[in-house]
């Protein structure tokens, strides 16, 4: 399968940031065609698109935007979850960077649809570069008055403020990061009730990842026959993916959903010379590992769920050979440990306790009874946590043991250090020797 | 008005039940009589969710979830721990996380023994740790505030405190910071948990995390006897537990009264007993004839007081202060009016007025229940008149501003200022400095309705005409009415015929004393409470019989002192302002301990007569009410027109002996509008003096935007400030202090 | 046998326990000579840490197990001013009625910091009532060389878990300690 750059298709251009860039190669032409729609059909037209939430759960953008009750009198609110901080995933900040007007334009007719009248940007803070282009994309969009009140005339109205978090994982999480950007400590909130009946300030809002929204004027302009003729039935579209680990060319490549992981990996030049895949991972640190044999499966919501993992945010991770096993979900635990919002129970203690167990196996000290704790405790953290990072945090290691069971038993008297040199996994592995 | 609530079919275990729409799972399985072990969950506040430890099964959902956050829908299948595997395996879980990081120092915890955490982990633990690691530690303790201490280590992050204090208490002051297992709860840097509330925290905190430093090592839940009781500080009516150790009280607890305090109490009815074991008088004392006050014994002492008393029989005046049982009111009422045979009889310690006496007489004594708490959260309104309830009926705060959170009623306060409490209800300023009341009242009609309450403060008689006013409101609006004392006693007081119909009141009979009255029998009275010197009208006095729990200035001026039970030591019963009964038993019997009444019967006796029981109210003369004149003393430069309440945590002598609960108390400060600022020459933050008669306070001055301008606002009996004057006098007010 | 007559043969008894060796022990006299078994439940001690801090935190778990209520205790805080043991709680009143012990041992079985033990001190008799409700001067070990009269500091830089773990000095055999006989 070929790569169908759409949302990176001008992102070699020097000036594919700045709004003549966007213009030049057709931009802001599709909300003027949604403000000619009707916000309903704008709705319908999402809806037949197929869309999928890009932000890793998957969940169908038309049917999202259909849940906010339209007729109320209360304020609607859109927001964009630009909080992009899973381990692996750099889809997002590459894409608010380079294409910063696909994500304003998407926001207007997003906007326009559910009837907001002011769009949040919550962009992660360790991201300074990134917040200032958004930033200059936003001002430039007033400028042109596309944003603001009364836009071109069509009597709608759209505020959109750029808003930089303190960096937090669990910010991620739609309610969490609404609490945040309320002003609050960022922690999960109780559903129901759902953000569409009262989310940010107890209004109705919707809570959209940056490449979900961006995708919209596309659809728009070209319509859902265009959109569908890519991918497959259940996960029509194409998608950015982010290709990271021990490949030649890491990088982004926007393909049809049902590129296989073999196919991506040519586009991406391979595993390093003189390496072979040991493992890979669809979409993230939060998502089960998949083995070399899998690599023929296609890159779908469904077909992934088929092959005992998930799609999630669809930035494969490959790890070759050099890789110690128990020190990647080590590492994993440690995020997960450290990013722990605290608010219940199972992921607070067990995310402390799993990354203390694994701690003792990378330094070599782990007992094989330690293994049936840790798969215990992970089924006790899966399903009983407040959100899904607790369930994420349960992923890694019970996937990691089904197929390297050995080198955990190996770390029970070695430290993983020792089994792997921890320099030939770098990417200056080659320059040392 | 009849309510039709939905009710839904669930299964529960197996068990078949209907129930309410919208009840949540684990009140459901608690109607059954199934417990499902909880940290997190609190019928009285929002679900949170957040220790997973009631996870159940519902059939049909792929995994467990929790009870205390899911309502019941029709139909649905729910699986506790007692049928279903996976909530079993699933809490056993939770009770793993929650013990790895907890300290096992449960012997050093004063939970130890009544903890939740300790007893589900004896009931659903494992006897055997898997956790082979180091514990995360803090060190510990950490204040909160003075009285409330915080152990991290034992924190299992319920945040039950966090939540009471935002969601009932309303301040805010304690919050989980922190991520992770370093989760904790803290404060912020400059402002301490000083809620009046925050001794519920420790009681709700279902581990040993909050504990008070007053109770701090000083028993086991073994040690202790414990005895419902009553609360004697205000007129909420509190219901309580006392915790006795070897006839010493170690604690008290709020407890469970729906209809009245719900689960909670205030920090004063909590910390503030103390004075029960301190001071206090062992034996009768009588003044011999060298005027030296000595101990005497019972049958003597009562010799005395008759001899004393017949002798000057109708001229004798009866002050029983606000702190008396209904039992011990009657008893006075029929000495004083029966036995002595006056009618110079008052149980207010304070500032009062006529208007104020038949404004009790007509529209307050002998109507219980005529409005209670239930009407305050019915309400679409009510207005506060001379009244600042966080201060003066905590429990009516709360309950008021439940009522205000929830959207049904509206709180509009007739005050000179905006105070933190009228702003944690959500209350509306009709703004009103002494002066003004009257007219503001008069102007309240147009948010009152039928539906309304007005509640009226025993300050309002310090305003002449704002009870008048008060009342032709509620004639004209249609409004229910109810007077809100400071003092757990008063109402029982009134209603018990304490009230001079027909006689003088308490300031009349202190400038009558050594004339036309020429005895005083007192009860606990604090002389500074009084309006007037009641110290040298005791000088004047011919005779004058004391009875009194402790050692205080009367007792020494008294020419016989007869001591008299603490509500600890006896069986009784307070009328709270709604004039609901709130009975309480002896905590520590202690033999030869007399109440009030009986001390007034074995008196009666000696002077051969009896006391009866009679209903005062059936055949009373009840004054007509008719305002008195407004003062017109002018307000001339460097002036301004005082007002004043008392906080909450005051200088009262029932707050004595308990240090931990003062350093919590609200500092003294003056306030002044802008305009008034900018006339008496005041600088914001700097400190202010304000004077009258000689006596003077001087305190940090605020300057309150929104406030009535003339008006000067100062707590009175503080820490800080002691001018003890009525609201309405005009007062110096200059920059600098003392 | 059967001819010497019953009456000879009685005192053929006693006339043979007159050369057996007698098992009277002569007590108060000879006391020393027949000490207690070494796991005797004797009178109790509350111990100390070796550099003289009290190892009784006040916790009451004695006073709860003993089936006698023989035992009163009262906990308070040890203060920056005053230490009595390490950490943050110590008993500042204990008292054992020796009317009701019935020396079961559960009280020592219960104690979580090894702060009460039992001796081999077994004369438990006086002439009062009060004289046998011990006090906690009258229960404490003794100090030994090395210890310091509480209240003072924990040792410059240790924590009361250091204590526990016995890192402070090494704790001399608490049962081998004689009591001192002035009750």
């Amino acid at each position: 399968m070929t790569l169908t750059p759409v949302l990176s298709a001008h992102w070699d251009e020097a000036d594919s940031y700045k709004i003549a860039g966007y213009m030049r190669n057709g931009g802001y032409t599709a909300f003027k065609k949604a403000f000619a729609t009707g916000p309903d059909e704008i709705i319908s037209l999402v809806k037949d698109s197929g869309l999928r939430g890009r932000g890793g759960a998957g969940f169908p953008t038309g049917l999202k935007w259909s849940f906010v009750p339209q007729g109320d009198d209360k304020p609607h609110y859109l927001v964009i979850n630009a909080d992009e901080s899973e381990p692996g995933a750099c889809k997002d900040i590459p894409l608010m960077m380079a294409n910063p007007h696909a994500l304003i334009e998407g926001v207007i007719i997003a906007a326009y649809a559910m009837r907001a009248n002011h769009a949040f940007i919550y962009l992660r803070g360790e991201v300074p570069h990134v917040f200032r282009r958004v930033n200059s994309a936003i001002r430039e969009a007033y400028a042109a008055g596309y944003l603001g009140k009364n836009i071109m005339g069509s009597g709608f109205d759209l505020e959109v403020v750029l808003h930089a978090g303190a960096g937090a994982y669990i910010c991620g999480e739609e309610t969490a990061l609404l609490d945040s950007l309320e002003g609050r400590r960022g922690q999960p909130r109780l559903k129901p009730p759902f953000p569409a009946v009262a989310g940010l300030y107890a209004s109705p809002s919707c809570v959209n990842n940056v490449e979900t929204i961006a995708n919209i004027p596309y659809i728009v302009n070209n319509g859902v026959d265009w959109f569908k003729s890519f991918g497959t039935e259940k996960s029509p579209g194409f998608k950015l993916f982010a290709v990271s680990g021990h490949v030649n060319r890491p990088g982004i490549y926007e393909a049809p959903l049902g590129i296989t992981m073999r196919e991506l990996l040519e586009h991406a030049g391979g595993v390093r010379d003189g390496h072979k895949v040991k493992f890979w991972l669809p979409g993230g640190s939060s998502v089960p590992m998949l083995t070399p044999d899998l690599l023929d499966t296609p890159l779908t919501y469904e077909d992934i769920a088929a092959a005992g993992s998930m799609l999630g945010t669809g930035t494969p991770m490959i790890f070759d050979e050099t890789t110690s096993v128990v020190r990647a979900v080590t590492g994993w635990l440690a995020f997960y440990k450290h990013e722990s919002c605290g608010k219940c129970t199972p992921c607070r203690e067990g995310t402390w306790w799993l990354s203390d167990v694994l701690h003792r196996f990378e330094d070599g000290h782990g007992t094989e009874a330690d293994l049936d704790k840790l798969i215990d405790i992970c089924s006790q953290i899966a399903g009983r946590s407040f959100c899904a990072l607790g369930d994420a945090a349960a992923t890694p290691f019970p996937a990691a043991l089904k197929y390297f069971r050995d080198e955990f038993v190996q770390a029970t008297n070695a430290p993983a250090n020792e089994s792997f040199d921890p320099v030939a996994a770098t990417v200056f592995a080659g320059a040392t020797r | 008005m009849t309510v039709t609530t939905q009710t839904v079919t669930v299964t529960v275990d197996g068990v078949v039940v209907e129930v309410p729409a919208g009840t949540l799972i684990i009140r459901v399985a608690e109607m059954l009589g199934t417990a499902i072990p909880r940290f997190c969950d609190h019928p009285l506040l929002d679900p949170v969710a957040a220790c997973r430890m009631c996870l159940v099964e519902i059939e049909g959902q792929g995994k467990p979830q929790p009870s205390c956050a899911v309502t019941v829908s029709d139909g649905m299948v729910i699986k506790t721990q007692h049928t279903s595997e996976m909530a079993e395996k699933a809490q056993a879980g939770v009770m793993e996380f929650l013990l790895i990081n907890h300290p096992l120092d449960c012997p050093i915890c004063d939970k130890g023994g009544e903890c939740p955490l300790q007893n589900q982990a004896m009931t659903n633990g494992q006897g055997e740790t898997r956790f082979e690691g180091t514990k995360r530690t803090f060190p510990k303790p950490i204040n909160v505030s003075a009285q409330v201490l915080l152990d991290r280590e034992r924190c299992v992050s319920c945040a039950r405190c966090t939540r009471f204090a935002d969601q009932i208490a309303g301040d805010p002051f304690i919050e989980l910071l922190e991520r992770g297992a370093k989760q904790q709860v803290g404060t912020s840097e400059d402002q301490p948990f000083d809620s009046y509330f925050s001794g519920n925290t420790i009681q709700i905190c279902p581990v040993g995390a909050l504990t008070s430093a007053k109770y701090r090592f000083r028993s086991r839940p073994f040690d202790l006897i414990s005895t419902p009781t009553a609360c004697e500080h205000c007129a909420s009516g509190c219901a309580l537990r006392t915790d006795v150790r070897r006839s010493t009280v170690m604690r008290r607890l709020a407890w469970d009264a729906p209809e009245v305090n719900e689960e909670w109490n205030c920090d004063k009815g909590r910390f503030a007993f103390p004075y029960t074991s301190e001071g206090r008088l062992t034996h009768p004392l009588v003044r011999d004839e060298a005027g030296n006050l000595g101990p005497a014994s019972w049958p003597e002492a009562l010799r005395v007081a008759a001899a004393g008393l017949a002798g000057i029989g109708k001229s004798t005046a009866v002050l029983t202060g606000g702190r008396v049982t209904v039992e011990d009111a009657k008893a006075y009422a029929s000495f004083a009016r029966e036995v002595l045979g006056t009618n110079d009889v008052d149980f207010r310690a304070r500032a009062v007025s006529n208007e104020e006496t038949a404004f009790l007489a007509n529209h307050v004594a002998n109507k219980p229940m005529d409005v209670t708490y239930g009407d305050l959260e019915a309400a679409k309104s009510v207005l506060l008149v001379s009244f600042e309830p966080e201060d003066e009926s905590p429990i009516v705060f709360l309950r008021l501003r439940k009522a205000a959170l929830s959207g049904t009623t509206k709180v509009f306060a007739v005050a000179p200022y905006t105070s933190a409490g009228l702003a944690k209800m959500k209350g509306t300023l009709l703004a009103a400095g002494p002066r003004e009341e009257v007219s503001v009242i008069a102007s309240a009609a147009s948010h009152l309705s039928g539906d309304s309450v007005i509640l009226v403060g025993e300050r309002a008689a310090q305003t002449p005409g704002a009870l008048t006013a008060v009342a032709e409101l509620a004639a004209k609006t249609g409004a229910k009415l109810a007077w809100i004392p400071r003092r757990a006693g008063d109402r029982g007081a009134l209603d018990a015929g304490l009230l001079p119909i027909d006689g003088r009141n308490t300031s009349e009979i202190v400038s009558a004393t050594g004339s036309a009255v020429k005895g005083l029998v007192i009860g606990g009275v604090s002389p500074e409470d009084v309006d007037g010197d009641l110290l040298s009208a005791i000088d004047k006095a011919q005779f004058v019989v004391s009875l009194e729990t402790r050692h205080t200035e009367i007792t020494a001026e008294a020419d016989v002192v007869l001591p008299v039970a603490v509500v600890t030591e006896k069986a009784g019963t307070f009328r709270n302002w709604e004039g609901r009964d709130r009975s309480f038993a002896a905590v520590i019997p202690t033999p030869g301990a007399l109440s009030d009444a009986d001390v007034l019967g074995e008196l009666a006796r000696e002077l051969g007569k009896s006391l009866s029981v009679s209903d005062f109210w059936a055949s009373a003369t009840k004054p007509a009410l008719k305002a008195d004149a407004a003062s017109t003393e002018s307000v001339g430069n460097g002036q301004a027109v005082l007002s004043t309440w008392r906080h909450l945590l005051d200088k009262g002598s029932l707050q004595s002996g308990e240090p931990y609960l003062a350093a919590t108390a609200r500092v003294a400060v003056v306030r002044v509008s802008p305009a008034t600022a900018q006339k008496l020459n005041l600088v914001d933050g700097g400190t202010a003096t304000v004077s009258c008669c000689g006596n003077s306070a001087s305190a940090p001055l605020i300057v309150t935007a929104g406030m009535t301008d003339d008006v000067v606002w100062l707590p009175a009996n503080s820490e800080g400030s002691s001018l003890n004057l009525p609201s309405g006098c005009v007062v110096e007010v200059s920059q600098g202090g003392n | 046998m059967s001819k010497v007559p019953q009456v000879i043969r009685g005192f053929g008894v006693t006339f043979l326990s007159m050369f057996k060796k007698v098992t009277t022990e002569q007590y108060p006299e000879e006391r020393d000579k027949y000490p207690p078994k070494p796991r005797f439940h004797g009178r109790h001690q509350l111990n100390r840490h070796p550099d003289g801090l009290e190892k009784c935190i006040g916790c009451e778990l004695c006073a709860w197990a003993c089936p006698a209520d023989a035992i009163y205790v009262e906990g308070a805080d040890n203060t920056e001013e005053e230490r009595f043991s390490p950490g943050e709680r110590y008993g500042r009143t204990y008292q054992i009625n020796y009317l009701r012990c019935i020396l079961c041992g559960l009280c020592i079985e219960a104690c979580p910091t090894r702060a009460l033990t039992m001796t081999n001190e077994y004369e438990l008799a006086d002439d009062s009532r009060e004289k046998l409700i011990f006090t906690k001067e009258d229960l404490l070990a003794p100090l030994l060389s090395g210890m310091e009269l509480p209240p003072h500091d924990m040792a410059p830089g240790t924590t009361a878990i250091d204590y526990y773990e016995g890192k402070v000095g090494s704790s001399p055999t608490p049962t081998t300690v004689k009591v001192g006989d002035d009750k």
